[in-house]
């Protein structure tokens, strides 16, 4: 035997021991589960906890609407062993990166919304039944996608299974009680004159979960702003519906609310797309907390201009 | 001054250009046709049966909520009837939760909060046909008398293999137009739709994927 070899056998062979070690090191660690939305990277960090690491496709200021795939994103897609997606339409954008990052084939995807049953835009002057995608503002929709995902991410990861369902199951009680903090605030408050139009469609899911119906919608579809005629009707909508109340978005400014407000006298208030900023454990909950906290200020606004 | 002579100037083909030029926009016009039916969105988001109802397509409004609420408690009934059997003594019969018992977990359409009241107040109750513990026949529970115009009733049915039922511990969810139904004798589906129970379909993200990205 040559010296060399001598060397070079238990060089390959500790070599070989790191790589598996460092292999086993990595399957500990979990999956590399990445989310396109924040609200997803919400409701992950509190079903995995410390037992997976989450990787965010975009950056936290990006604005998920309409946005243009980044070189990064496709490094980051290459990553992950799996990716949670909206795919009904409020991440179109994921499906463009994947392709580019030539992982469309391999890369398992989850689909939050398999398991949630949709509903139409409210409001649409057109009177069609389009799909909202905005499934994850509102509390039972979003319960619904908790279960969803701690489920496909447990058939992905079986020893964390039973761990991923229990953590879903505390997390839709934490987000069940943001109704009843709400209901704390409105219990007993006249909501009969309370009527609301939104700016787009981003609200219909807690709208209706509440009780509330949306009497318009000023822009159904991101980023279409209606025709002056469009417009025009829609304030005279507003107006024949004796609506009081204008939700508008809070980080995605519109001057079509500024005008709305100016034409028909109606109050507005803002609310969270939960959308934007740093990916949080808590941000889900705490932006929910706050939009219901400002729709139950909304209603008793409204109750208290009615006496 | 020379006098003016006028020609008329015709194209050497003009008599079929016009024809070949018919026959191109026809030919254009097809294999639009023929693209725009095999690759273009379809506005039939779902096809059900007579006797059932789309939630997306059909209810409105309080009943469209209401089914949402149901549809995901749905995912729950089990879990919670895992809690609530957990410490049962040996002997002890399993029970299914009751209205009671969904007051204490916070769930809509059940709990009764200001949002259960905007929603039409319905009443809901429990029945369960042949209380033999663990070997009842099917669950049901039955929401009805709500007090918006319009509103229907809700009937959700936990069916059990041993007595019939094809899928074991499978929640279907019904909706009867009626405003005010009694509780049915029974949750097998035939009777149901003889008293004008439709089955409630989602439209489901599932759905809309294979809509937007293809099965």
């Amino acid at each position: 035997m040559r010296l060399s070899d001598l060397i070079q056998r238990p060089l390959l062979g500790l070599v070989t021991i790191v790589l598996a070690f460092a292999a086993g090191a990595a399957d500990a660690a979990g999956l590399k589960i990445g989310i396109t939305l924040h609200p997803y990277y919400s409701f992950v960090a509190n079903i995995v906890g410390d037992r997976a690491e989450i990787v965010p496709l975009i950056d936290a200021n990006a604005n998920p609407h309409g946005y243009a795939p980044q070189p990064n994103d496709m490094i980051r897609m290459t990553t992950m062993d799996v990716l949670i997606v909206n795919g009904i339409g409020h991440d179109a954008w994921a499906f463009e990166i994947l392709d580019a990052a030539g992982v469309a084939d391999t890369l398992q995807l989850i689909y939050a919304n398999d398991g949630v049953s949709l509903i139409p835009i409210a409001g649409d002057p057109s009177g069609e039944k389009i799909v909202n995608p905005h499934t994850f503002i509102s509390t039972t929709a979003a319960i619904q996608q908790v279960y969803t995902i701690a489920r496909q991410l447990g058939e992905r990861d079986p020893d964390n299974a039973t761990y991923f369902r229990n953590n879903a199951r505390r997390y839709a009680l934490e987000i069940r009680r943001l109704r009843s903090e709400f209901d704390e605030k409105v219990v007993g408050v006249n909501l009969s004159n309370f009527r609301c139009a939104t700016m787009h469609s981003g609200y219909d899911y807690i709208l209706q979960e509440l009780g509330l119906q949306v009497t318009a919608v000023i822009e159904p579809r991101h980023g279409v702003e209606p025709s002056a005629r469009q417009l025009a009707d829609t304030i005279d909508r507003i107006e024949a519906a004796d609506v009081n109340v204008l939700f508008a978005e809070k980080y995605f400014a519109s001057r079509l609310s500024d005008t709305i407000r100016e034409a028909t006298g109606v109050n507005m208030y803002s609310i969270s797309h939960i959308s934007s900023g740093e990916y949080t454990a808590e941000k889900f909950v705490s932006e929910m907390r706050e939009n219901l906290g400002t729709l139950a200020r909304a209603i008793t606004d409204t109750a208290d201009a009615s006496r | 001054m020379n006098a003016v002579t006028t020609y008329e100037v015709r194209p050497a083909g003009s008599r079929y250009e016009g024809a070949v030029i018919l026959l191109v926009t026809i030919a254009v016009v097809a294999v639009l046709a023929l693209y725009v039916r095999e690759q273009g969105r379809s506005d039939d988001v779902e096809e059900i049966f007579e006797w059932q109802v789309s939630a997306f397509a059909t209810l409105t409004g309080a009943d469209q909520a209401i089914y949402n609420s149901l549809y995901t408690v749905a995912e729950e009934i089990p879990y919670i009837y895992d809690d609530i059997n957990f410490s049962n003594a040996p002997g002890e019969k399993f029970r299914w939760p009751s209205i009671e018992d969904f007051q204490y977990y916070l769930l809509p359409p059940f709990y009764k909060d200001t949002s259960w009241e905007q929603n039409g107040s319905l009443q809901w109750s429990l029945y369960e046909p042949l209380p033999e513990g663990e070997m009842q026949g099917s669950t049901l529970y039955l929401g009805t008398d709500g007090q918006l115009p319009g509103q229907g009733s809700f009937l959700l049915v936990i069916g059990h293999v041993h007595a019939g039922f094809t899928n074991n511990n499978a929640i279907v969810i019904w909706w009867n137009e009626a405003n005010h139904v009694e509780m049915p004798e029974s949750g097998f589906q035939d009777g149901l739709i003889l008293r004008g129970w439709r089955e409630v379909v989602p439209y489901s993200g599932e759905q809309e994927v294979d809509r937007i990205y293809g099965e």
